[in-house]
């Protein structure tokens, strides 16, 4: 576990990030209707609201196994955006996901994407997902790595610090 | 179970029917399916490109579809996946073809592989696990 963010100096410029991030989202994103809690430098805290869209039975009581495999991969879209320094491009290589338990209530759904190694071009991610009952175990932990291109110059992180979005 | 029937039952999962997609064909050991791009299955706007988890779980439920004709099993339990993506799906039409590698006593196994207009180039290839009991 990191560091509780509150203690992270640049906390504030990483949920504006995080916020731009979330505020640009189209398609698929935008339908899940992100809320992000906890973003950090090396990994970012996601709810994701109880959709019935999102479920498998026609009850709507047990959430789908493949929004959540959309969900972690989104999430380590966001924990890479803040990790990785001047990060232009970003492609998912591969993507693993373990379904513990089945997803059984009409409840939030919890994602902390983790950056947990990056070299140059490549960067390894690892996430947990759980619903937001409390003393319910985890639902699914699932293994990715991203292809990243890095530009030139000064970083996101650094240009919203000095300029402001989109500068 | 026929084309149709494996479509209504498909349609019955509201996951599947925000997915939208429609099966094409289907086989003993296979079955095809083809997703149209919708604005909610977008990832990239910039490049038009369809989200990464939006193709991998397109890709699962179409093993999921298999697997369901196969062994007559309405809901199969997913344990596991894992998605290699190997080159950008771009707007048009995702096509995916789930195949049952092996079927033992407790366990599936599916491989799915998605392409567009070039199914000699594929874009995403996944192993799927689900258990039969």
């Amino acid at each position: 576990m990191a560091a509780p963010s509150a203690h992270d100096p640049d906390q504030a410029l990483l949920a504006r990030i995080a916020e731009i991030w979330n505020a640009r989202a189209e398609g698929l994103i935008s339908h899940m209707n992100l809320k992000i809690e906890e973003p950090r430098r090396d990994s970012v805290r996601i709810r994701m609201p109880f959709n019935p869209d999102f479920t498998a039975d026609e009850e709507q009581t047990l959430i789908h196994g493949g929004i959540l495999t959309a969900l972690l991969d989104s999430a380590f879209g966001l924990a890479n955006f803040l990790a990785v320094e001047n990060v232009e491009t970003m492609a998912t290589l591969d993507l693993r996901v373990e379904y513990l338990r089945p997803a059984a209530a009409r409840a939030d759904v919890m994602v902390e994407a983790e950056c947990y190694h990056q070299t140059r071009h490549v960067v390894f991610n690892s996430g947990r997902v759980w619903l937001d009952i409390p003393g319910r175990p985890e639902v699914a932990r699932a293994l990715a790595a991203f292809l990243v291109t890095r530009g030139e110059g000064m970083s996101f992180l650094e240009k919203l610090a000095t300029g402001g979005p989109g500068a | 179970m026929n084309r149709d029937e494996l479509q209504a039952q498909c349609m019955r999962v509201p996951y599947f029917r925000f997915i939208g997609f429609e099966i094409d064909e289907v086989g003993e050991e296979y079955v095809v399916a083809r997703l149209d791009q919708a604005g909610r299955h977008i990832g990239n706007s910039v490049i038009g490109a369809f989200h990464g988890g939006m193709l991998a779980s397109f890709m699962e439920a179409v093993a999921s579809a298999a697997v369901s004709r196969n062994c007559n099993i309405r809901r199969p339990k997913p344990v596991n996946m894992t998605v290699d993506f190997l080159r950008p799906a771009l707007a048009g039409t995702l096509f995916v073809r789930a195949e049952i590698v092996r079927k033992g006593r407790r366990i599936a196994s599916i491989e799915a592989i998605a392409s567009q207009k070039d199914a000699a180039k594929p874009v995403a290839r996944g192993l799927f696990h689900f258990l039969l009991i």
